[in-house]
């Protein structure tokens, strides 16, 4: 199985045509996204501020991340509707261990991680023993966990979390508007990256996406990898989900109930395949950046925030079309 | 077709016995289950949500989906009742314009995914935050009041125990099951569900039964929206916000599969049944209404798991009598 060279997404095929488009149409996203930049600047007063640039660039880095887990999903052509529910539950757990338990950040920080790894290898354990599609699995999973979360916490937000743990998102890096939370999410995005381009258990969880029979036939333990992608796929959807109640300075039983379309767009814009075998962690960040600076661009003109959802929907389809329509273009089977 | 016809009776039979002992139970255990209003407030949820379960079988059956149903009856109702109320749009054009925009969206979502040959889970994703995008647009969240009378009191309107709105249910259902089942187009859209490859290359009309499909669809998830609004007497933007999960529950624990090809009515029927008398159940031992999604998750999930070992037996059940017989399983 030979590396593509492209820069940023990584495939489990061989190199392509597709592979040269693929470069092109990552350069034009990053066009097309500092088009909004210059032209948010220009139109929006206060887009440029450092207080718009800090919430505009946190709220990337949680999209960003809720757009990992479902990539990595995607890479072994899987999809995971329970990132929004895994993510709500833990960061209510995280919540619920910091002030309830009075447990320090750091150790609730990792019983979340551990939480949100148990919950995917949870829904891979019902992939893999049932054989039933992950879609369903996901979508009565998603439910339950959900379902459950409403019932042990009455619903009731934690509000009181503990400042050490919160203003951590509010950390400034060097002096620039980013806040910790971007630092974190580059760190995931790096670590996906090497995953995908020089483990072997990235290389095998693009050949299973790829063609998950011939995958099987070849030798693969599909089912380690099934349960290993969901397990950190989890523990991604808890990492947004951490990220999202330092940000909120509050735990709620609403988080992570609108993340379904945004873990859609980041990916999708970004070029990772929904079909499996093709990810792109470069793209889903400049997607997740994208799909940022168009929700902060339009309410700072003045657009409705209403509007946005529609937007954000057209965005999403477009993204696919286009994505089609190059392949198509560049003859890549993938 | 054989997996259509053979498996159908068994989940049906099952969900059946079901249904009548959970009946049963709740009647013992709880006695105001038979009073008139419950009956009444019962089967007026279920007449709703089956209209939404069917709405999303009908695109199952060709191996489809439509994420976007809850969101085609939100903005359905939206438009009617801001027609009625905003405009003063005589009764029966609002709602004609209603259930037009409904097939309109549908048409929409169906010719995404016949032009393009792209999943139509993210098709209709991203459709689906079209339409509640467009709704929210209008509305601003704010609902449309003092919908005409005609309309709301159709809502409360029921003889004895039956709700007058059931009746356009089962009229609806039986047209579904006549129409999939004797129409040649409906028998077309399950055949082109069941294997598109073999549907392409005998020439079915490919075009026409996915829209026809995605049509059937969006005019009954703009049929339930517009009942929603009945129900509530006013035009809420949140009409549809939560159907997603029982669109599914409905026609997966119904029997439907992911992949296309069966259509299961009376199956789908049943398992709403069940998910109404749950639902009805735990409100009547004041449980924490919480329960109703967790449960429905551990249906789905207990139900396909169930279906898998059925599903295999009868196989090889049908594959020992039918070889007997000189015939052929798929």
């Amino acid at each position: 199985m030979r590396r593509s060279l492209s820069f940023g997404s990584v495939s489990a095929g061989r190199l392509t045509g597709g592979a040269l488009l693929r470069q092109v149409a990552l350069l034009a996203l990053l066009i097309v996204t500092a088009g909004f930049w210059i032209y948010f600047s220009v139109a929006a007063s206060g887009f440029t501020s450092d207080f718009n640039l800090f919430s505009l660039l946190r709220f990337a880095a949680i999209q960003i991340t809720i757009g990992f887990a479902q990539m990595v999903a995607l890479s072994i052509g899987d999809l995971n509707l329970a990132v929004g529910a895994i993510g709500g539950a833990t960061g209510m757990i995280a919540g619920w261990a910091m002030q309830i338990l009075g447990l320090p950040p750091e150790v609730a920080v990792l019983f979340a991680l551990a939480a949100g790894t148990l919950l995917g290898f949870g829904n891979a354990l019902l992939i893999t023993w049932t054989r039933i599609n992950s879609f369903i699995v996901t979508l009565a999973t998603a439910s339950l966990i959900t379902g459950a979360m409403l019932i042990l916490t009455h619903s009731d937000p934690f509000s009181r979390l503990p400042d050490s743990f919160t203003s951590f998102s509010e950390t400034e890096v060097a002096g620039l508007p980013i806040s910790n939370l971007v630092l974190v999410m580059l760190a995931v995005g790096v670590a996906l990256f090497f995953l995908y381009r020089n483990l072997s258990l990235g290389r095998e969880m693009l050949a299973v996406g790829a063609n998950r029979r011939a995958a099987r036939m070849s030798g693969l333990s599909v089912d380690r990898v099934v349960l290993l992608t969901h397990g950190l796929s989890g523990a991604l959807a808890a990492t947004a989900g951490l990220m999202a109640i330092a940000a909120d300075h509050t735990a709620s039983p609403s988080l992570g109930s609108d993340w379904l379309l945004a873990s859609f767009v980041a990916p999708a814009i970004g070029g990772t395949l929904l079909s499996g075998g093709l990810v792109s962690v470069a793209g889903t960040i400049v997607g997740g950046v994208l799909l940022a600076t168009i929700s902060n661009g339009l309410l700072l003109v003045g657009i409705d925030n209403f509007w946005i959802t529609v937007f954000l929907g057209v965005v999403l389809l477009l993204a696919v079309v286009l994505d089609r329509v190059t392949r198509a273009a560049g003859g890549a089977v993938p | 077709m054989t997996r259509l016809r053979s498996l159908a009776p068994g989940v049906a039979l099952g969900l059946l016995l079901i249904d009548v002992v959970g009946m049963l139970v709740l009647s013992v255990v709880r006695p105001q289950f038979l009073s008139t209003y419950n009956l009444f407030v019962t089967g007026r949820d279920l007449s709703i949500l089956l209209l939404v379960a069917l709405a999303q079988m009908v695109v199952l059956s060709l191996g489809q989906m439509n994420l976007s149903i809850g969101s085609i009856g939100g903005l359905v109702a939206i438009i009617e009742s801001g027609l009625m109320v905003r405009y003063g749009v005589p009764v029966p054009v609002a709602l004609a314009t209603g259930l037009v925009l409904g097939i309109v969206c549908g048409v929409i979502n169906g010719l995404l995914v016949y032009w393009t040959k792209i999943n139509s889970f993210v098709l209709t994703l991203g459709t689906s935050y079209v339409f509640a995008g467009i709704n929210l647009g209008i509305t601003h969240a704010t609902p449309f009041y003092h919908i005409p009378n005609e309309i709301s009191s159709f809502g409360q309107a029921r003889v004895g125990p039956f709700p007058l709105m059931a009746a356009v249910t089962i009229v609806l259902t039986l047209l579904l099951a006549g129409f999939l089942y004797q129409v040649v187009l409906g028998r077309q859209l399950l055949a082109a569900g069941g294997n598109p490859l073999a549907a392409r290359l005998s020439g079915l009309p490919i075009r026409r039964t996915t829209l026809t499909a995605h049509a059937i669809s969006g005019f009954l998830a703009a049929v339930a929206g517009t009942m929603l609004m009945a129900q509530l007497g006013q035009g809420q933007p949140t009409i549809g916000a939560t159907w997603v999960l029982p669109s599914f529950a409905g026609p997966i624990i119904g029997g439907a599969s992911l992949a296309g090809g069966s259509a299961p009515v009376l199956g789908t029927v049943l398992a709403m049944v069940l998910i109404s008398l749950i639902d009805d159940g735990l409100v009547l031992v004041s449980a924490d209404p919480f329960w109703v999604q967790f449960l429905i998750g551990a249906l789905i999930l207990g139900a396909v798991v169930l279906g898998r070992t059925r599903l295999s037996d009868i196989r090889a059940f049908l594959r020992i009598s039918t070889t007997r017989l000189g015939g052929t399983t798929r």
